[in-house]
């Protein structure tokens, strides 16, 4: 089995962010990165699916050169070869990206294409399923859990509340892998040294041939108005309890 | 009794050793004639009992050698060397001190086999002819007169040990009996008595022959059992000690690409080897192991064991798994690294490094599967602490307390770890320690990032994030121009002062208790009439040698009071090697038999210098109930005697 | 171009409150730029849900009817409303962020060379739909270049659906072209994740009794509490070392890791074992009698008090609120 996994890499959950000059994105100097925790899983999983069934696991990745350090990551951990599609990220939207991905990987025909369902950093979710339209593909996304079975794959899909669907479809196909769904294996110093020798192939987006045209911009960001603070609801033990309830309903919309 | 002539060659050439001394002492008897049958028989017989011995010990030798070299090994300087080989084997400093009474009968019967080495060399020259001291010479006299003294104490000492194994039967030795031990106990007794015994006949007698051919018998048999046995310690131990590693759980480097720790038999090196055979199965190691006297599968000498028993089948050479017919994974994450086994060991077996380069093998290759384990190292890689907590938590900290931010002017960089950054107790300790160094006027700072020291993931073996973190806070240290770190926590100390030295050359560091001892002069004082149990943190006590100091503290504070188990024997709270941060463990747990005893000791408080140790403590003391004693770090005993300046520092 | 469409989705035979937002979404674009609201419902069999949406303030209520929209597949719901989109070219299409939209939405943006703005949680001048970025910790504004039909998607409880007026819409259907063969997944039923084990890790929900609840016999107080939000209960270690609850209910450093949308935290004063475990909440509350306890420091909400008395007001208060 071919599986192909799209990881991006993402600034470090802990990072501390600061708003550039242009107020069109962050300050990207001293920040520590680190692989998106949903495609970590998305990688997992297809790990598993080559130690079951066999074949090949392929990562793509696309960003400037400091990607490298991700897509070793991902080889460590026991991806076979990697594409490295070296670009600015900045102007793309979701539309711009899935179509360099697309253009990486049809050369590459895989049984099974694995994203995470969404990235840290801009939190779309949008890469994979536009990835499975660009490609002809059927799809299905916030899955735990991949089987494959003799007419193709029966995928244990993640619903609101508590609930589950078991969705099957043929190969080849696109799915968006949900976080949790495994336990991750950790990067190895054995996995490190064997990822020096493997295949990272290089391309440009000019390569690709894709020139995109943004059609949705991030016009400028803001750190929003309330910080995380905690807010102590004082009164009696009723009149505390009313307005958790109501902070809960509109508030935090947990409810 | 007249002395007689004695018929050979050295009394024509050394004079000395024939002016017979005119007394009335018994003198110890050599048969004088043996007829050229016997005295084939016996060379034959030696040639036969050595061919044996070479036999069993030569491919052993080869095996220690044929092991891969170890990489770091310098043989210089020699002095520590000698020096531990003067003290542990020949003065048998730590044979006795760690168990005195069986220590000092083992002492006497070492020290017989020393003193006897002259005597077996020319009791075995007489069988062919070649006898070349003369008992009625003066040294001779008094050279063998020594000996029997020495022969007394060993067949004293001898039968104490037999005692004790067979009658006493203490657990540490095993269940099973070893009828090994027996036997070679009475050859021992045996070769005593055929010694002493010839003080009480004549040269000429037929008894002197008997009792000769008695003690060779004993010593041609005792040969070949030496390299069946844990007897070969005898050989080898000496050079144990001489060649171990020094230090105190020196984890030695990797070397190389294809190094991953001790993977397969192809992973042992000689020193580990040597050390494998030399294991004389006495079971301090396991004695004071906090893992084996708590239920666990861990037992040190069984892990050394299972390695001598992997070399003696499948060799230095062979592929397969360390991990699998002689020791389980399972039992090596049960340790919690806190050296009671090498500290204790006689004949210089190092099982820190074993059982960490066993680890190495384990979760350097993937081979380890374990959920906390996993989540670990997945925290560490991705972020800055082993707790997986946002580091903003930690600056919330830092601004409420209002701490100076480290510069590269102030003398001291506070680190604060992954404890005293996150943890609410940790935090608690970090703020008294801070308002004694406000009090002292110490000028310090903290980083304004830290990344965990990797305590942990150096003590699981995952040299892969213990790389990128040591790397990174060394690079850290530098930018930041640190030069003094002074931290509340013993694990980072340790980390920082030994196990970052692979990557670079750390700052100094030292441990809260030494800085707080050199400034108790300037400090208040309560000495209360308190009672307060110090526990001391293996990482601070075993590893550091630093006892004193926190004592000092306390005795500054209240009255001292110590647990059964203290000071080189104190018993781990469990929270070492990583531990902390992996599952619940099996069997009683570690952190509650310590607090039983540090309760029982009657103390109205217990006194730690690690926060490890503390969130042990606290969890283990609030099963306790109403009644229980109070826990405080060093830097809160010492805080309290403070005038109180601005808000309370308990959280 | 014929203005705001939203996307009505039927949930368990209703349409759900957060549909009703999207359409609070809409009222508000709608009057921002001076648009026609209008809103789609795509399913099999939907007569008595048009009716229920023609009350609200739309211009028109649109059923899109086929046998094969009757189970949501992304295949059929995509064909369907690219076909009706293409025939209405709609100014705007405002869609509730569920996972079915996530699912569909952006496959049909990227179909008509389109790009979906996702879970917008404000409007602004312009217009400007704002999202999260970076788990919270930054606002984006985000525009739409070109022409052709812009997709927003908008975030659960952002907009309020109680204060729709009401209103009366014309109520029209539309039958795209769908081909069984064109749907390439086959969905099952959804089922429930077992009901013997319990998964915290999944729950979406959860209230956890600490120490401070004092003896096994208070345990209901709680229980009521989970029942009314239906929160998973969950325990610090001292709980489940007593035996009060199971072990698999504990969660901490040696227990269970949970990354709930809610964690009430009662009676727990916070150790750091505890904390590690349910850090991860994005929304923490803590009900505890002592103000230091370190659990208020990662808590949103906290309230200092009697648990005693709080948890059981609060029980009746939540019921109150999900009315």
């Amino acid at each position: 089995m071919k599986i192909l996994v799209a990881i991006k890499q993402v600034p470090e959950r802990d990072a501390q962010v600061h708003i550039d000059a242009s107020g069109t994105w962050i300050d990207e100097a001293g920040i520590q990165w680190a692989l998106n925790e949903s495609d970590a899983y998305a990688l997992e999983e297809a790990l598993q699916l080559k130690e079951k069934h066999g074949g090949e696991v392929v990562v793509v990745s696309a960003g400037p050169e400091r990607v490298g350090s991700t897509i070793r990551e991902a080889l460590a951990k026991g991806a076979d070869r990697a594409i490295h599609i070296d670009c600015a990220m900045g102007r793309l939207d979701a539309l711009g990206v899935a179509q360099l991905l697309a253009a990486a990987i049809k050369s590459e025909s895989p049984d099974l294409t694995l994203t995470g369902l969404q990235s840290d950093d801009l939190g779309y979710g949008q890469t994979g399923v536009i990835l499975s339209e660009l490609l002809g593909l059927p799809h299905s996304s916030l899955i735990l859990h991949v089987e494959k079975t003799e007419q193709g794959l029966t995928v244990k899909r993640e619903l609101e509340e508590g609930w589950f669907q078991t969705i099957e479809l043929p190969l080849p196909a696109v799915l968006t892998i949900q976080s949790g769904g495994n336990k991750l294996r950790y990067a190895t110093l054995m996995g490190i040294k064997k990822a020096k020798t493997k295949e990272v192939r290089r391309v440009t987006a000019q390569e690709l041939g894709t020139t995109a045209t943004p059609v949705v911009s991030l016009a400028r960001i803001s750190a929003p108005q309330k910080q995380k603070s905690t807010q102590m609801i004082g009164g009696s033990p009723k009149e505390a309890a009313a307005a958790l309830a109501e902070k809960l309903k509109f508030e935090a919309r947990v409810l | 009794m007249q002395p007689a002539r004695r018929d050979d060659w050295t009394s024509d050439h050394v004079w000395w050793l024939r002016s017979p001394m005119t007394s009335t002492l018994p003198v110890l008897a050599e048969p004088q004639h043996f007829d050229l049958a016997e005295k084939l028989v016996f060379a034959g017989l030696a040639v036969g009992s050595g061919t044996l011995f070479w036999r069993r010990f030569g491919p052993i030798l080869k095996r220690i050698l044929a092991s891969k070299k170890d990489p770091d090994f310098r043989l210089r300087p020699l002095g520590r060397r000698a020096w531990d080989f003067f003290w542990e084997v020949l003065c048998q400093a730590k044979v006795i001190r760690q168990r005195p009474l069986p220590g000092l009968a083992h002492a006497f019967v070492f020290w017989g086999f020393c003193a006897f080495a002259l005597v077996t060399l020319n009791h075995c020259a007489v069988g062919l002819g070649l006898g070349f001291l003369d008992p009625a010479g003066w040294f001779g006299q008094l050279y063998f007169y020594l000996a029997a003294a020495f022969a007394l104490l060993c067949a004293a000492g001898i039968s104490g040990l037999f005692v004790r194994r067979f009658l006493v039967r203490p657990r540490w030795l095993g269940e099973k009996l070893s009828w090994e031990s027996g036997f070679i106990a009475l050859l021992v007794f045996l070769l005593m008595v055929t010694y002493l015994a010839a003080f009480a006949t004549a040269d000429t007698s037929e008894a002197a022959r008997v009792l000769w051919w008695a003690h060779t018998l004993c010593l041609l048999v005792f040969l070949p059992i030496i390299p069946h046995t844990k007897h070969l310690h005898l050989l080898l131990s000496p050079a144990t000690v001489f060649l171990s590693r020094g230090g105190f759980s020196r984890i030695p480097p990797l070397a190389g690409d294809e190094d991953f720790g001790l993977v397969a038999g192809t992973d042992l090196t000689q020193l580990v080897s040597l050390q494998a055979y030399s294991c004389v199965e006495c079971g301090r190691c396991t004695e004071h192991c906090p893992a084996a006297n708590t239920g666990k599968v861990l037992n040190p000498k069984e892990i050394v064991l299972g390695l001598r028993s992997y070399l003696s089948e499948l060799g230095p050479a062979s592929a397969e798994s360390l991990l699998g017919k002689y020791n389980s994974q399972e039992a090596i994450f049960q340790c919690t690294t806190c050296g009671a086994c090498e500290f204790q060991c006689p004949v210089g077996i190092e099982h820190l490094p074993i059982l960490i380069g066993l680890r190495r093998g384990a979760v350097n290759t993937g081979a380890w599967e374990d959920d906390h384990g996993g989540k670990l190292f997945l925290a560490l890689e991705r972020g800055s602490n082993a707790l997986g907590m946002s580091a903003t938590d930690r600056d919330k900290f830092v601004q409420k307390l209002e701490l100076p931010i480290f510069d590269g002017t102030q003398e001291y960089c506070l680190w604060l770890g992954c404890m005293g950054g996150y943890d609410p107790k940790g935090r608690e300790i970090i703020a008294d320690f801070v308002r004694v160094m406000r009090y002292l006027d110490t000028s310090f700072g903290v980083l304004r990032k830290e990344k965990c020291t990797g305590d942990p993931v150096r003590r699981l073996g995952n040299d892969l994030v213990f790389q990128q973190l040591a790397e990174a806070n060394l690079e850290a240290m530098a930018l930041n121009n640190v030069k003094k770190i002074v931290s509340i926590c013993p694990h980072c100390v340790r980390t920082i002062q030994e196990d970052w030295k692979e990557y670079g050359t750390p700052p100094e560091v030292e441990h809260h208790s030494e800085f707080l001892a050199r400034h108790l002069e300037q400090l208040p004082k309560i000495r209360g009439e308190e009672k307060i149990v110090f526990h001391d943190p293996c990482y601070l006590g075993r590893y550091r040698n630093v006892y004193d100091e926190p004592r000092a503290v306390v005795r500054a504070s209240a009255q001292l009071v110590e647990a059964p188990r203290s000071g080189e024997r104190s018993f781990c709270c469990g929270a070492g090697g990583g531990l902390a941060f992996l599952g619940e463990e099996t069997g009683e747990r570690v952190s509650h038999v310590r607090a039983k005893e540090l309760v029982d000791t009657g103390a109205t408080t217990v006194g730690t210098a690690c926060p490890f140790c503390n969130t042990m403590f606290r969890d283990a003391l609030a099963t306790k109930g109403s009644g229980t004693p109070q826990l405080l770090d060093i830097a809160q005993l010492t805080a309290r005697a403070l005038p109180t300046v601005g808000p309370s520092s308990a959280n | 171009m014929s203005g705001v469409w939203v996307v009505l989705e039927e949930r368990n035979g209703k349409i759900g409150r957060i549909s009703w937002e999207a359409v609070a979404a809409g009222l508000k674009l709608g009057a921002q730029l001076g648009l026609a609201v209008n809103a789609v419902l795509p399913g099999a069999r939907t007569e008595v849900l048009a009716a229920e949406a023609a009350t609200k303030p739309l211009a028109k209520v649109v059923r899109l009817v086929h046998a094969l929209l009757g189970a949501y597949t992304a295949d059929g719901y995509t064909i369907a409303l690219e076909q009706f989109i293409r025939a209405e070219q709609p100014d705007y299409v405002i869609l509730p962020h569920t996972y079915q939209v996530r699912d569909y939405a952006p496959a049909l943006a990227a179909r008509l060379g389109q790009v979906l703005i996702g879970d917008v949680t404000a409007l602004g001048e312009g217009p400007t739909f704002v999202r999260q970025l970076m788990q919270g910790r930054l606002s984006g504004d985000y525009r739409h270049a070109g022409g052709g039909t812009c997709f927003v998607s908008v975030q659960s409880g952002a907009f309020r659906a109680d204060q729709i007026e009401g209103g009366s819409a014309q109520v029209e259907s539309f039958t795209p072209t769908i081909e069984p063969a064109q749907i390439r997944t086959k969905p099952g039923e959804p089922f429930r994740g077992s009901a013997q084990t319990v998964d915290l890790g999944s729950a979406q929900l959860i209230v956890s009794v600490g120490r401070g609840i004092k003896e096994a016999e208070n345990l209901p107080i709680v229980q009521e509490l989970a029942a009314a939000l239906g929160a998973e209960l969950a325990a610090s270690r001292p709980i489940c070392d007593n035996g009060w609850l199971p072990i698999e209910r504990q969660v901490g450093s040696s227990g269970q890791t949970v990354a709930p949308k809610l964690y009430l935290a009662v009676g727990i004063s916070g150790a750091i074992q505890h904390l590690v475990g349910m850090k991860g909440s994005q929304c923490v509350v803590a009900i505890n009698k002592d103000p230091d306890a370190p659990i208020f420091e990662v808590a949103d909400y906290g309230i200092v008090g009697d648990l005693f008395e709080v948890v059981p007001a609060l029980t009746e208060a939540v019921k109150a609120a999900k009315q």
